[in-house]
Order: structure tokens, then C-alpha cells, then sequence
């Protein structure tokens, strides 16, 4: 069987569709602001059922809306995230010590401080009653949420279409928690993809392959050995390969190879946890303007050591 | 091994050789079966942080665990679970092998964010220590295990699925392993209890004051707890190979999704799931020797999971269904970990743990939940359940290993 | 009581119109036991109170709510001494 990518969606700095941030990717130029302009919560999903909802849900909640028509009530939902809301957590803990007696918390409130707050309230939203998984591998997260996705439909524990992406939002609190040495300003989105089992679609997923480095100057080695196995493992030749989509991490150079270099945190700021989800968007949407054929690498390297690549091959054609 | 889209179908049995334990009643497997074989309580007043204010504050922590200096606990948790497992096993070399690490979780290391919040408040952003905020991040559950075991060749994925989260862990180290993508797989699931899991649960009601009674008609709700619990498996014929113990197979699991409530069970849905597992690890309802419960004691759990087992299993005479949790109190992410290991040390010893606190069972439950005292069973096979928040619900099947398969 | 109108639709996500003092919050207005422990624990922050859980079965709308609030703050014997 394949896994085909059939259809995409994003929420990104360059606006609230596939196509702002198709526009955007191609015009190559990242955005002076890296929020995501006019994304409010109420605004874009009305008052009922919002009031305790956070950005980093309500971005993931918005992302997977135009994917979902049509879908069955079995659609499957791997969505990757960091660490939720950092902000959500953080203001659920203040609340305990600033307030008169410590259990003075909003109860309403407490979800959105456990970890798969996000996928939980897509499902609840959008009636997805497969498998719902969160997972987390900070800057590889969108590699690992893709791989979690390729598996629920090789086990046969998804028999119906997948949705997989990534979610990352902005907030003061994020701030706070980001290392002072990030190169590229924070920035926030989500980015998600509907998966099929065999079937037409914009792109085949070939291979998605993981190391870990002991320390970052391992990295490129490691990533060298997932990038081999991503060919080896397919039928894929390397020289089919058009681009390269970096995450922003140490080591993802891949000196020697011919390809197309495009780094994401270049386009869309850093959105940690969606980085690599943002990747493989770049790639997809690029592929729509400017290539029919040939194949992709999206690799990711995170701070903590998790390395990976996922090898795509564009097959033509257009999305749903 | 390849992992490919196009490789073969070709699929391996899965055994768990090798457990580690970080709980409440013990540390270590065999003073986890100790605790759970004579019904011991974990709860104690809790000490990790000031309960003042609380009117009360019982809750179930590891009491002799210190994390090293400047790790997050809930990593140090996973870790020194990860290392049991592994020696557990025998002490194989993984570094040789290609393998995946998933650990699940409810809150991450949620203890550093109380601690960050505390330093703002003291002293404003500027104050956060950066070796606080350098180890936040939910991956690093997984990923520390790696570089603690010098593992390179694997995927390490943390999965925070919630309360839920154990069993989807050791769920995705049977597929990787089932498949051949992975000779072996170190999955469970840990959490740290803190101030903030406490209010959160004190504050939504549903927490008990002083004990935890699944299924007793007097319940009055969970304990928060906190723990680390990790299996070794390994894909059997490996494992027989270098004559590992083979402790217990891995059957099949189920994942489902409510999709109603943030927190409130669906029995259908939750029956629904069973179904999934039973189905997909090949077992008939009768098969199942008992049932180790989601049994959080909150009104909503015991009377929806009561009614999702009498619907797969029937009215008249449903598996024994007990609730580690009567002991462990709700170890969050590592719950259904905690909890799967039990299953393994049932099925190898023979006994099926008690619920502890048992005064009279709630007749709107109604199953049979081994009060108080363990009571020795033939065990082939054996249902853990775990409900988590958002209604992720994660079913897995675990039987005695044989050599013939027990299912096909 | 406008105050406590403000929590009961900021929770139940109405407008101020849509609830009378008599109106149900689970029939009427589709709240869930989420929906009422959320409105418990904003008027115990807001009122600085604790309400006993067991009161939720009286805080099935706006009346009851008061009612439960007033006992729990001692709100009827302060107006009773000033009478």
C-alpha cells in the first residue's frame, strides 16, 4: 500500500489559507510580523465552544476545518505539538499561587493545560471519532506526527482518511521560555494534511526515517544516515531529488547533495513544534507552482537530539 | 527491516521481556508485585509542594525518588523506568539494534512550569532560570532515555495523549515492532505530580479527600499520583534468540476517539474501543481473564466504563474488573503503563490484584472488582483499559506467553 | 445579581437576554456538569467562597444561584441584623 498526501491546509504568518501561505512561500520573502494576522480565535470560530479555548488549539482547530468535508466519522487525527500551550499552563499554575485559596482556577480551563488539548478539541469540533493521538519531538514533531499517520494506516487501525499536522503559537510566554540565542524571530501556525491509503494525491510518502545524535555536532551524520535509508528503503532514486526543506536546526547542511535549498524558518519565522509540518507544506505548495515530478526531503533536526527525514515523491497532481 | 511503504506484510509476534517501575507502592518490579499482591495503598499527604489552603491533600507520590540535579522530574522518572526495563531484561545491548523509544504523558515535565511560574512571579521573565527552561519540552521524555541508554539508532516520540498515554505508547512499540520497522521498542508513560495537576482535579471535583474507591458505591474520586512505568519488547523471535526472558506477548490493541466531551467518558464509544482491541489482538470477550479498569473512582468513569464492559462482555457474567488505580492513585500518563506492567506481573504470577478500599460495590457498576484482596487466577489473557481527557480511549491485550501463538 | 448573570452566560457562552432567573442552565440552556462546576468555581473566586459541592443539585439556574451564593456568604443574615 501507499500513503498519499491527497489534500493540505495551513494557517501560517502569511494568512489563514493554503493559498496566502502558497503565495507566500513562493514569493520567498518571510513576513515583518510573524503572528498570524487577524487570526481571533471568536473571529474565526464564533462564540460557542471558544471561551476557554487557546491559540495553539484554535490555530489547529481553524487548520483542519477545510480538510474535514466530507470526511467520514472514522477519520483518523495526528496532531504534533510541544508543549501545548506553554501560556495555557502557565497561567493555570499562577492562578494557584496568586489567587486568594489555590484552587481558585477557571475548572473550564484545566484541558487546555494537558497536553492533547489540541486534538482532542478537533475532534470534539469536527465529529473525528478514529484513532487521536498527540505526539511530540519538538522541532521533528510534524516528521513524527507524519510517521504515527503512515502507521495508523499500515496497521490497518486507520481504514479511512488521516489528518496530520503540526500546531506552534505565539504568545508572551513563549517568549519567555525560548532560548536568547534563536536566530530567527517566533512565529506560529499550524499546518495539516489529509492522508489516504493508495489513491491519487499531490504526493506519495516514501519514507520517513529517524536517528538520534548524542550532541548537536553529531547531527548532520546521523541525518546523512536517515536521508541513505530514505532512498534505500524506496525505489527512489537520488537523483529524482528536486528540494531540500530544512527546519531550522543544527546540522540539516546536507553538504554534497544536489537539490533545490530551502530552510523554512527563512520563510515563516520559527514555529518550533510545526516547523517541520511547515516543511513539508513548503514543499507541496511549491510543487503546485513550479514541479510535476521528481521527489522532496524534509528533514528536521531538533535541539534535544531527535533527528529525521521524510522523502516525498510529487506525483503531479493537484490537490483536492 | 524495510521500512519502505512498499514492504512486506510479513509480521512478527511481540513479547515483553523486560518492565521498569517507578510508583507509588514501589519501585522496581519486584516491589511493585509485592505492593500489588497485598493491596498496598500509595496514598500520604502530599509533600512536593505546599498544600496550604487545600482542604485536603492526600495524593499518591513516589516517596524515595529524588531526580538528579538538573533534570526535570517527570524525565528522571521515564529514565530510571527505562533503565529497569532494559535490565530487566537481561541488560541486552540495544545500541546494536534499530528500535523506537515512546513514552506517553499527561502534563509533561509540568513540575518545571510551576517552578518557572514561581520564578516569574518572584522576579518577573527575566528571572526563569534557563536550565529550567531548557528542559520543558515533551519530547525530551523520550528522547532522554536515548542518550541515557547511548541509543542513536531509534525513533524517540513522546506521546501525550493524556491519561491515556501508557497505552498508546506501548500501542505504537507493538506496531513498529509487529512490523519489523523496530527489533525493539521502549514504551510507558510517566508524569510528575505538582501543584497545578492537583488544583485542576481538586477544582473539577473530582477528587477524593482521603482514599481511592473505584466501583464502591461511596467513591468520592481519584488521587492524583505521579510515576514512571516502561516495557522492553522485543519482536519474540529476537528475544528467544539471545534467550531472553519472554515474560508476556503483546496481543493487539484499540484506539478510539469519543469525539463528545473534553472530560466526560462515553460508555459507547469506550465499548466501541473494546471491541477494536478484542478484535484486533484476535480474542473472544470469554477469553479475557480480568480486566484491569480505567477505574478512576470519579462517579462519571466507573459508571461509564461499568457499562462499556457489560456491553462487549455482557450482562450475566462479566470479567472480574479491577482498578490498580485503588492503589497507585491516577498516575496520569503513566497510568495505563503502570498498569499494563500489572497485567504482565499478573499473567506471570498468577494473581489478580485487588481493588483496595472496597466497602460495598455501587450496584449502578455492579462487577465483580476483587475487593481488597488479590485472589489467585489462570491467567491467558488480560484487558488493560485507559479513558484520557478529549476521550482518547486506548485498549490494549496482553496474554501468556506460550510457545504456539495464543491467538492468530 | 448582575454579576452573577455576567459569570452563569460568560460560562454558558449566552448573551445577558437569553437567561432569566428561572431558566434551566442544562435543559434550557445546554450546560453540561462541566458547564456548572465551571459557574461553582467562578463565583467562588468571584465571591471569595466555597461552595459545597453537594449544592450544585440547588444551581440549576439564576435564583438558585443566588440562593446558594447568599447562604454560603451570609448575605440573608447580614440584611436580616440590618432589618
Amino acid at each position: 500500500m501507499t500513503t498519499m498526501i491527497s489534500a493540505w491546509s495551513a494557517i501560517s504568518p502569511f494568512g489563514l489559507d493554503a493559498v496566502a501561505f502558497a503565495e507566500g512561500v513562493q514569493g520567498g520573502r518571510r513576513p515583518a510580523d510573524c503572528a498570524v494576522p487577524g487570526f481571533d480565535t471568536r473571529e474565526v470560530l464564533g462564540r460557542k465552544g471558544t471561551r476557554t479555548m487557546d491559540r495553539v488549539t484554535a490555530l489547529a482547530v481553524a487548520t483542519a476545518k477545510p480538510l474535514v468535508e466530507g470526511l467520514g466519522d472514522e477519520t483518523a487525527l495526528v496532531l504534533g505539538t510541544n508543549v501545548s500551550s506553554v501560556k495555557s499552563s502557565m497561567d493555570f499554575a499562577r492562578d494557584t499561587l496568586t489567587e486568594e485559596k489555590p484552587f481558585y482556577v477557571d475548572a473550564g480551563r484545566f484541558p487546555n493545560a494537558v497536553l492533547n488539548c489540541a486534538a482532542a478539541q478537533c475532534a470534539i469540533w469536527h465529529t473525528l471519532k478514529g484513532p487521536n493521538a498527540t505526539v511530540s519531538g519538538g522541532r521533528a514533531t510534524g516528521l513524527l506526527a507524519l510517521n504515527y499517520a503512515r502507521r495508523l494506516h499500515r496497521s490497518g487501525r486507520a481504514t479511512g482518511a488521516v489528518l496530520c499536522g503540526a500546531t506552534e503559537e505565539l504568545t508572551e510566554e513563549r517568549s519567555w521560555l525560548e532560548l536568547k540565542d534563536a536566530s530567527s524571530p517566533l512565529s506560529e501556525g499550524c499546518a495539516m494534511f489529509l492522508l489516504e491509503r493508495d489513491g491519487p494525491g499531490q504526493a506519495e510518502v516514501l519514507a520517513v526515517e529517524f536517528g538520534v545524535c548524542s550532541d548537536l555536532t553529531q547531527a548532520g551524520g546521523v541525518l546523512r544516515r536517515c536521508v541513505d535509508r530514505a532512498f534505500a528503503s524506496s525505489d527512489a532514486e537520488p537523483e529524482s531529488l528536486w528540494l531540500i526543506v530544512g527546519s531550522g536546526g543544527e546540522g540539516e547542511d546536507l553538504d554534497g547533495i544536489p537539490a533545490k535549498r530551502l530552510c523554512v524558518t527563512d520563510l515563516v519565522g520559527d514555529t518550533f513544534a510545526a516547523s517541520s509540518a511547515f516543511g513539508i507544506a513548503t514543499v507541496l505548495a511549491l510543487a503546485e507552482a513550479e514541479r510535476r515530478d521528481g521527489t522532496a526531503l524534509v528533514t528536521a533536526v531538533d535541539r534535544d537530539g531527535v533527528v529525521g527525514c521524510a522523502l516525498l515523491r510529487l506525483t503531479g497532481e493537484g490537490t483536492r | 527491516m524495510g521500512a519502505g511503504d512498499r514492504a512486506g506484510v510479513m509480521t512478527r509476534r511481540v513479547a515483553v521481556t523486560g518492565l521498569g517501575v517507578v510508583s507509588p507502592i514501589g519501585i522496581g518490579v519486584a516491589a511493585f508485585t509485592g505492593g500489588l499482591r497485598s493491596g498496598r495503598s500509595g496514598a500520604a499527604p502530599a509533600r512536593s509542594f505546599d498544600t496550604t489552603g487545600f482542604e485536603h491533600d492526600i495524593a499518591c507520590e513516589v516517596p524515595d525518588f529524588e531526580e538528579p540535579a538538573g533534570v526535570g522530574r517527570t524525565s528522571a522518572l521515564a529514565v530510571a523506568a527505562a533503565r529497569m526495563a532494559v535490565e530487566h531484561a537481561g541488560a541486552p545491548d540495544l545500541r546494536e539494534r534499530r528500535g523506537l523509544v515512546a513514552i506517553g504523558s499527561t502534563m509533561g515535565e509540568s513540575r518545571d512550569i510551576d517552578t518557572l511560574v514561581a520564578q516569574e512571579l518572584a522576579d518577573g521573565p527575566a528571572g526563569l532560570d534557563p536550565a529550567v527552561v531548557r528542559r520543558i519540552n515533551a519530547g525530551r521524555l523520550s528522547v532522554s532515555i536515548a542518550h541515557e541508554l547511548g541509543l542513536t539508532d531509534v525513533e524517540a516520540v513522546t506521546i501525550p495523549t493524556a491519561c491515556a498515554a501508557g497505552n498508546y505508547a506501548i500501542g505504537y512499540g507493538y506496531d513498529v515492532v509487529r512490523a519489523g520497522e523496530a527489533g525493539f521498542a521502549l514504551c510507558g508513560g510517566a508524569d510528575a505530580l505538582c501543584r497545578k495537576t492537583f488544583a485542576g482535579f481538586y477544582r473539577l471535583g473530582a477528587m477524593a479527600p482521603e482514599r481511592c474507591q473505584p466501583f464502591d458505591r461511596g467513591r468520592r474520586g481519584m488521587l492524583t499520583g505521579e510515576g514512571a512505568g516502561v516495557m522492553l519488547l522485543e519482536d519474540l523471535d529476537s528475544a528467544r534468540e539471545r534467550g531472553a526472558p519472554i515474560l508476556a506477548e503483546v496481543l493487539g490493541y484499540g484506539l478510539n476517539c469519543d469525539a463528545a466531551h473534553p472530560v466526560a467518558p462515553d460508555a459507547g464509544s469506550v465499548a466501541r474501543c473494546m471491541r477494536l482491541a478484542l478484535k484486533n489482538a484476535a480474542v473472544k470477550p470469554e477469553e479475557v481473564g480480568f480486566i484491569s479498569a480505567h477505574g478512576t473512582a470519579t462517579k462519571a468513569n466507573d459508571i461509564a466504563e461499568a457499562r462499556a464492559v457489560k456491553e462487549v462482555f455482557g450482562e450475566e457474567s462479566p470479567p472480574r474488573t479491577v482498578s490498580m488505580k485503588s492503589m497507585l492513585g491516577h498516575t496520569l500518563g503513566a497510568a495505563s503503563a503502570l498498569a499494563a506492567i500489572g497485567c504482565v506481573v499478573a499473567l506471570t504470577e498468577g494473581f489478580i490484584p485487588p481493588t483496595i478500599n472496597h466497602v460495598e460495590t455501587d450496584p449502578e457498576c455492579g462487577l465483580d472488582c476483587v475487593p481488597n484482596h488479590a485472589v489467585p487466577a489462570d491467567l491467558r489473557v488480560v484487558q488493560n483499559n485507559a479513558l484520557a481527557f478529549g476521550g482518547n480511549n486506548a485498549i490494549l491485550l496482553l496474554g501468556r506467553y506460550e510457545a504456539e501463538a495464543v491467538a492468530t | 445579581m448582575a454579576k452573577m448573570r455576567d459569570i452563569v452566560c460568560e460560562i454558558l457562552e449566552l448573551d445577558p437576554d437569553e437567561v432569566t432567573d428561572d431558566s434551566l442552565f442544562k435543559e434550557d440552556h445546554g450546560a453540561d456538569s462541566m458547564g456548572t462546576i465551571e459557574i461553582l468555581a467562578l463565583l467562588e473566586k468571584e465571591y471569595g467562597v466555597v461552595i459545597d459541592e453537594a449544592e450544585l443539585i440547588r444551581m440549576v439556574n439564576l435564583s438558585g444561584v443566588y440562593a446558594v451564593v447568599a447562604e454560603v456568604a451570609g448575605w440573608e443574615r447580614a440584611t436580616e441584623r440590618a432589618s
